[in-house]
């Protein structure tokens, strides 16, 4: 084989090689890019399903769910089937799917969140041209109001339960140093950092989404009644989330509820299924550093109040009768 | 019974006092119902259940009159109507034999009568249970249809000697945990997952973990890797040709992917990564003009070893690595990178190794494995440098 042959057939394989890519994509699902570089643009609904006077009369859909961009789904549980009007969170990357949070009501007749999205994963699919697509399912943290349907998916296919203890959640995200440590997790080519917000709740996570700059704080840090069981933790758990948004670029805070209305400082009523008035979920770095300067104003126990949020911090509201 | 007495006027008197202040303190849904069985080395186990009671086996008010109850006898008289419904309706099996439930001890929570009536403010009762298991191999926790609790209901199962509980939910529709497996290897028709299996894996033997991640990073993710070193393979089929070779090219990568990692060298993947396609190229196409191993080769094999070693602590950035045992997973995942080349090289010459004295060899074998290799890393060369 002489040189002119030998480069001849090299530059064969090399174009083979494109044009069996080329075919493939053609017809399969190609790679899904997730760059970190930039940041994935999305959009927030105007206004937010936000329940209804009389909720026996309520015939908005139970699960409410809004595409922030091709591969962000972020889904939202009427709040005439629960006050809470929780959050959740769907995110995909190549071939596989995480969800986070399961909502407030357990029946899937009430509330058939596994249906919803099991048709969003085949939707999603369709598009992307992807059949065999594996589900995580994952919570952000370990409060009653948010795995409440996590049983519609045990017995799904495909699917990874990480567990409901704070010792399987560990395990499954790989944190040897909670809550300090800032693990990397790969969703299918889709790049997330998860650290440990615990405060509100001794297991709580955040994730950082490289792809899209959203950081999502759960039940943590939102535009509502900061429930704070551990004020200290709380307090470095905020710094903690200062901290990577130094880090990384944050484009909004996202989280898991709305409580507040849009009058500074004044929210809704516990138990509230109308909120006619809501401000948007999504949050901002100053309303975030606002809750780190929080965090060297207080010293006691008490409730608190700011424009964007309430903390009621470590309120006592039970103790026992234990002799 | 004098102290008790004041005791319960201080509890309630401040109970009243906080009563403004404990009414708002936790406004999300947080009465579901709590178990966890605890089993023990012994076969026996403690389930407690945390529940609220009086939002559901019993009034209001009967609970309160229950945590103003003179004294713990007192106390469980009030409470019997409820224990009773547990008892009755919580079912454990221990392998297909119902096991008894005997309570042990109990703590209740209770601020006022309005906190109890209020589900907002959840004033939990805590009961524990002695529940003799009989070191049975499976368990099954279950909720009879009579017994209504305020759903859904946490099961957390913790299993003797393992690291990991179980965890379940029950609900008004699913009221059984399935089985669960009380030792290593039972059988419930539960397969563990994956993270589970890591879990305990990475507990006894961190350090093999590092060497299979190591591995990985060459089979199955580093195609890249692979062909490269199946280009040093069809140079020749003389052992101390590849041995040379691949010494300097692991010597090479080991030293920096040991300067990268403690951050003495930084060159970013927009660069290693096109570099590394061009040495597969390079490598290549010297085999089809090189019959031997040629001195400069080996400096060139050596300078790719540098970028490959860039490009492992890339991959390597990517995983978290533990501070305390630093330097024993860099070394664990650097054996791991060797045994996943030698693994290559191996297969390579299970593959080709026989033919080694064939007279075509070069020209049927070498030449055009050659061509391949040097299409492929073209074919990345432009990825990488267009893409």
């Amino acid at each position: 084989m002489n040189a002119k042959q030998s480069m001849l057939a090299i530059l064969m394989v090399t174009v083979s090689l494109f044009v069996v890519e080329g075919a493939l994509s053609a017809v399969g699902g190609k790679v899904l890019e997730f760059p970190a570089d930039g940041r994935a643009a999305g959009e927030f609904p105007d206004v937010w399903i936000h329940g209804s006077k009389s909720a026996m009369d309520n015939d908005d859909p139970a699960v409410q769910v809004h595409r922030y961009n091709d591969h962000t789904f972020i889904l939202r549980e009427n709040k005439a089937i629960n006050y809470e009007g929780a959050f959740m969170y769907l995110f995909f990357g190549n071939d596989v799917a995480l969800l986070v949070d399961q909502g407030s009501t357990s029946s899937p007749a009430l509330f058939p969140l596994r249906k919803v999205v099991d048709d969003l994963i085949d939707s999603w699919g369709r598009e992307f041209g992807r059949t065999d697509i594996r589900l995580i399912v994952a919570n952000s943290h370990l409060h009653g109001d948010h795995y409440a349907a996590w049983n519609q998916f045990v017995d799904r296919p495909n699917t990874v339960m990480v567990g409901l203890t704070h010792e399987e959640m560990m395990a499954f995200w790989g944190f040897e140093a909670y809550p300090d440590e800032r693990i990397e997790f790969d969703l299918g080519g889709r790049e997330f950092v998860v650290t440990g917000t615990p405060g509100h709740q001794a297991s709580e996570i955040a994730l950082y989404d490289k792809w899209t700059d959203l950081l999502y704080t759960g039940d943590m840090f939102y535009r509502g009644r900061l429930y704070l069981e551990d004020w200290e933790a709380w307090a470095a758990s905020i710094k903690r989330l200062r901290a990577l948004a130094d880090d990384y670029p944050v484009a909004h805070l996202v989280n898991n509820h709305i409580e507040m209305t849009r009058k500074p400082g004044v929210d809704y009523p516990i138990g509230t299924t109308w909120q006619p008035d809501e401000p948007p979920m999504q949050m901002t770095m100053s309303m975030l550093d606002q809750a780190v300067r929080a965090t060297a104003d207080i010293s006691a126990p008490g409730i608190y109040t700011f424009d964007d949020f309430l903390i009621y911090n470590e309120v006592p509201w039970a103790y026992t009768t234990d002799p | 019974m004098g102290l008790w007495c004041f005791m319960k006027g201080v509890f309630y008197i401040a109970g009243l006092l906080l009563l403004p202040a404990a009414f708002p303190a936790h406004g999300h849904l947080l009465n579901m119902t709590e178990m966890h069985l605890q089993g023990a080395q012994d076969g026996s186990a403690i389930l407690e259940v945390r529940i609220d009671l009086g939002q559901s086996l019993m009034t209001p008010e009967a609970y309160w009159q229950a945590a103003l109850a003179n004294g713990r006898k007192e106390q469980k008289q009030h409470l019997e109507h409820a224990i009773l419904a547990l008892t009755d309706g919580l079912s454990v099996v221990a392998d297909d034999r119902r096991a008894n439930l005997t309570l042990r001890d109990w703590r209740l929570e209770a601020v006022s009568p309005e906190a109890i009536r209020n589900p907002l403010t959840p004033q939990m009762a805590t009961l524990r249970f002695d529940v003799n298991l009989r070191s049975a191999a499976k368990v099954e926790v279950s909720l009879t249809e009579k017994l209504q609790v305020p759903w859904p209901c946490l099961l957390r199962v913790d299993i003797p000697g393992v690291d990991l509980p179980v965890s379940r939910l029950l609900t008004d529709d699913v009221r059984s945990s399935r089985a669960v497996a009380m030792v290593s290897g039972a059988d419930t028709g539960n397969a563990p997952t994956l993270a589970q299996l890591a879990s305990s894996f990475q507990s006894v033997v961190p350090a093999i973990t590092w060497v299979a991640v190591g591995f990985q990073h060459i089979i199955p993710r580093g195609l890249d890797h692979i062909v490269f070193l199946l280009g040093l393979f069809f140079l020749s089929l003389r052992f101390s040709t590849l041995l040379w070779q691949v010494s300097c090219f692991t010597l090479a990568h080991s030293l920096t992917l040991g300067m990268a990692t403690f951050g003495l060298v930084q060159v970013p993947a927009a660069i290693v990564e096109p570099l590394i396609a061009a040495s597969i190229i390079y490598v290549a196409v010297d085999n089809l003009y090189s019959e031997r191993l040629a001195r400069w080769r080996m400096m060139v094999v050596t300078v790719f070893g540098l970028l490959h070693g860039l490009g492992f602590a890339s991959a390597l950035g990517h995983v978290r690595v533990p501070e305390d045992t630093f330097l024993l997973s860099l070394a664990m995942f650097n054996l791991g990178v060797e045994l996943g080349q030698l693994t290559v090289l191996a297969c390579a010459f299970l593959v080709v190794g026989w033919l080694r004295r064939w007279s075509a060899y070069q020209v049927r074998v070498a030449q055009p494995a050659s061509v391949t290799i040097a299409g492929v890393g073209l074919y990345w060369l432009v990825k990488r440098l267009a893409f």
